[in-house]
């Protein structure tokens, strides 16, 4: 029962870092910007979480209220400052590596280097038994958060006028524009969409795995291997990366703690090595 | 025609006037500044080097690694969990910091031999970060987050007393095989690859073999700063293997110039002094390296050794809209470079 609780574990921390991942893959897919400042607005956002949370506002409310207001921060950086850089990596990873830089160190300036445990949504803070196992009801709540995201995506790209306009912009961005599609405008909806999955993921994963200095990188690099191992700009592989990531880091601080981050690292940059467009990247994309 | 042979033509002797004018400065910090600036100035020359070994296979090469704080790391920790385990002198961690210098850079150029761009920068991330993990989780060879403290100079040869002297021969050592490398026929062939990959390769020449080549050169210099910072620091922590440390040597060489010899020696003396004296004014220096990197973007994409090509072209648009349209459309003048970033 004790590996069926760690698979739990490692799903529900995969879906976590899909949240993220697919943010950042659909980001790079369509204005080929990959966006390292990811993981520091996760961390923005389980942050300005706390602080609405100390002014006593409902909890789905203030939920809602983070994830608008930084999305729409998002929004602005990527209207005032990214969409200089797209489609050029070298000055995207600076810039956005700057960005992660300020936005850290401010955090640090505000809110100490002290790890903090954010409280967990009203009605999923205990655990619930199943067939003589214990599982934490926010982790059982994450697996369902991302497959309803996981589902949602899918519609929202296979089944609606903006996925047809993004898939478009996606395939060949100069004609995109020649029939009149506004893909800047593209552009600025999938960076918010992007970042608010990210502020999403902050609140809940920050309930759930605890926050502190350093968190936004090593999300921020879980989600990179996971859209790296998935194949850049693809949805599909995110999804089934983030499951894979999620699992072998949740059996690899189980099996061998001395060992678990190169045991990650080590296999994905041999797995770059032979097959660097990912599990279900197209040739020629980058 | 001029009587001067081609040997001492005016900007040689210009070149050679100015090489020997920042010799003597260089020369001159430890007698002129106190030993704080001392400090500062050999962590300048540590960095200045490190950025010019990456600058090999980035500016030159056109390969950007984001993993090169792995070649530094490997350096650094040589010489501690050497000097801390086995009592190894200079000479003995010098030689294993080459030897796993060239190595890992070798091992690391193979593997990104099939990758280019994003996917290179994403590969060598994820190579210096499985050695970070290493350094960081194998708390009984390395201590962990809290490193390895009480690295003493006693067995440096010479000048054992004034370590940045000894840092700056070394450094000048280095800087005069670089050159070398950078001026042979090896090179050259590597600078051709990153202007045309497929020219070259029907010229006959095996790109990939200079892509290692390149990388296993780079390594080993980068290690050896590696080993010349801890020996200055007295510690090696994982912060040497870190990623923040392989976008920071990227940046050193974006802000001096990528792709010119001496221009990420000038980043380094930007990047490293503003890092060293905004951390004595104010804690949040990360603020200030952060901002740093989006103005270099911004409105120095050629560096500052691309800075007076650049004031040039916009001098000569600025002529041309006042001389209006009858003069012939003049071919635009390329970066000054040669690296596309």
């Amino acid at each position: 029962m004790i590996w069926v609780e760690h698979v739990v574990s490692g799903l529900s921390f995969g879906f976590l870092l899909f949240l993220i991942a697919s943010g950042l893959t659909l980001i790079f897919g369509l204005m080929g910007l990959l966006n390292l400042s990811h993981g520091a607005f996760y961390l923005v956002a389980a942050y300005l979480m706390l602080e609405l949370l100390d002014l006593e506002l409902n909890y789905w409310l203030a939920l809602v209220v983070t994830v608008v207001v930084v999305a729409a921060v998002g929004m602005l950086i990527e209207r005032l400052l990214l969409h200089r850089f797209v489609n050029q990596v070298l000055p995207q990873i600076v810039v956005t590596v700057g960005l992660a830089l300020i936005m850290a160190d401010l955090i640090l300036a505000r809110y100490g280097g002290h790890p903090v445990l954010p409280p967990r949504p009203p009605g999923l803070s205990g655990t619930v038994q199943i067939a003589g196992g214990y599982f934490p009801t926010i982790r059982l709540a994450m697996i369902v958060i991302g497959l309803l995201v996981a589902v949602g995506m899918w519609l929202l790209m296979s089944r609606t006028r903006v996925g047809a306009m993004v898939r478009a912009a996606v395939d060949d961005e100069a004609i995109a524009r020649s029939v009149g599609i506004p893909v800047s405008r593209l552009f600025v909806g999938v960076f918010g969409l992007g970042i608010g999955l990210t502020a999403l993921a902050g609140v809940l994963g920050g309930a759930f795995s605890g926050l502190s200095p350093g968190v936004d990188f090593r999300m921020l690099l879980l989600s990179v291997i996971v859209v790296v191992l998935g194949g850049l700009g693809s949805l599909k592989g995110a999804l089934v990366a983030s499951l894979l990531v999620g699992l072998v880091n949740q059996f690899g601080i189980v099996l061998f703690p001395t060992l678990a981050q190169f045991a990650l690292f080590v296999p994905v940059a041999l797995f770059m090595a032979f097959r660097p467009r990912g599990f279900f990247g197209r040739v020629g994309l980058a | 025609m001029s009587l001067l042979p081609v040997a001492l033509s005016k900007p040689r002797v210009r070149q050679v006037a100015a090489g020997i004018v920042v010799l003597a400065v260089l020369l001159a910090v430890p007698s002129l500044l106190s030993p704080f600036h001392v400090f500062t100035a050999a962590r300048i020359l540590i960095f200045a080097v490190f950025a010019m070994a990456l600058n090999l296979v980035f500016g030159f090469g056109g390969l950007p690694s984001l993993g090169h704080a792995a070649f530094f790391g490997v350096g650094g920790y040589t010489v501690a969990i050497g000097l801390t385990r086995w009592g190894w002198g200079f000479w003995t961690s010098l030689v294993v910091a080459i030897v796993l210098g060239l190595v890992v850079g070798a091992l690391m150029g193979l593997l990104t031999i099939r990758t280019e761009g994003i996917y290179l920068l994403l590969l060598t991330l994820a190579f210096a970060q499985s050695l970070w993990a290493l350094a960081f989780e194998q708390v009984q060879f390395t201590r962990g987050d809290n490193g390895i403290s009480g690295i003493t100079r006693d067995t440096i040869p010479f000048l054992s007393g004034d370590y940045y002297t000894f840092v700056l021969i070394v450094g000048l050592l280095l800087v005069g095989v670089m050159w070398l490398w950078t001026r042979s026929p090896v090179g050259r062939a590597l600078v051709g690859a990153r202007e045309s990959k497929s020219r070259m390769e029907a010229l006959g020449y095996e790109v990939w073999r200079y892509r290692v080549g390149a990388f296993a050169l780079s390594g080993a210099v980068s290690a050896i700063a590696g080993l010349l910072l801890v020996y200055l620091q007295g510690i090696a922590s994982p912060e040497l293997l870190h990623w923040p440390l392989s976008a920071e040597v990227i940046v050193i060489c974006i802000v001096g110039g990528a792709g010119t010899l001496f221009g990420p020696a000038l980043g380094a003396v930007v990047v490293v002094g503003l890092e060293v004296y905004s951390s004595a004014y104010t804690e949040r220096w990360n603020v200030v390296l952060g901002a740093l990197y989006i103005l270099t973007m911004l409105v120095l994409r050629d560096g500052l050794t691309g800075l007076p090509a650049r004031l040039r072209r916009l001098r000569r648009a600025r002529a041309e809209t006042d001389a209006a349209a009858d003069e012939p459309a003049r071919a635009p003048e390329k970066p000054a470079t040669g690296v596309r970033l």
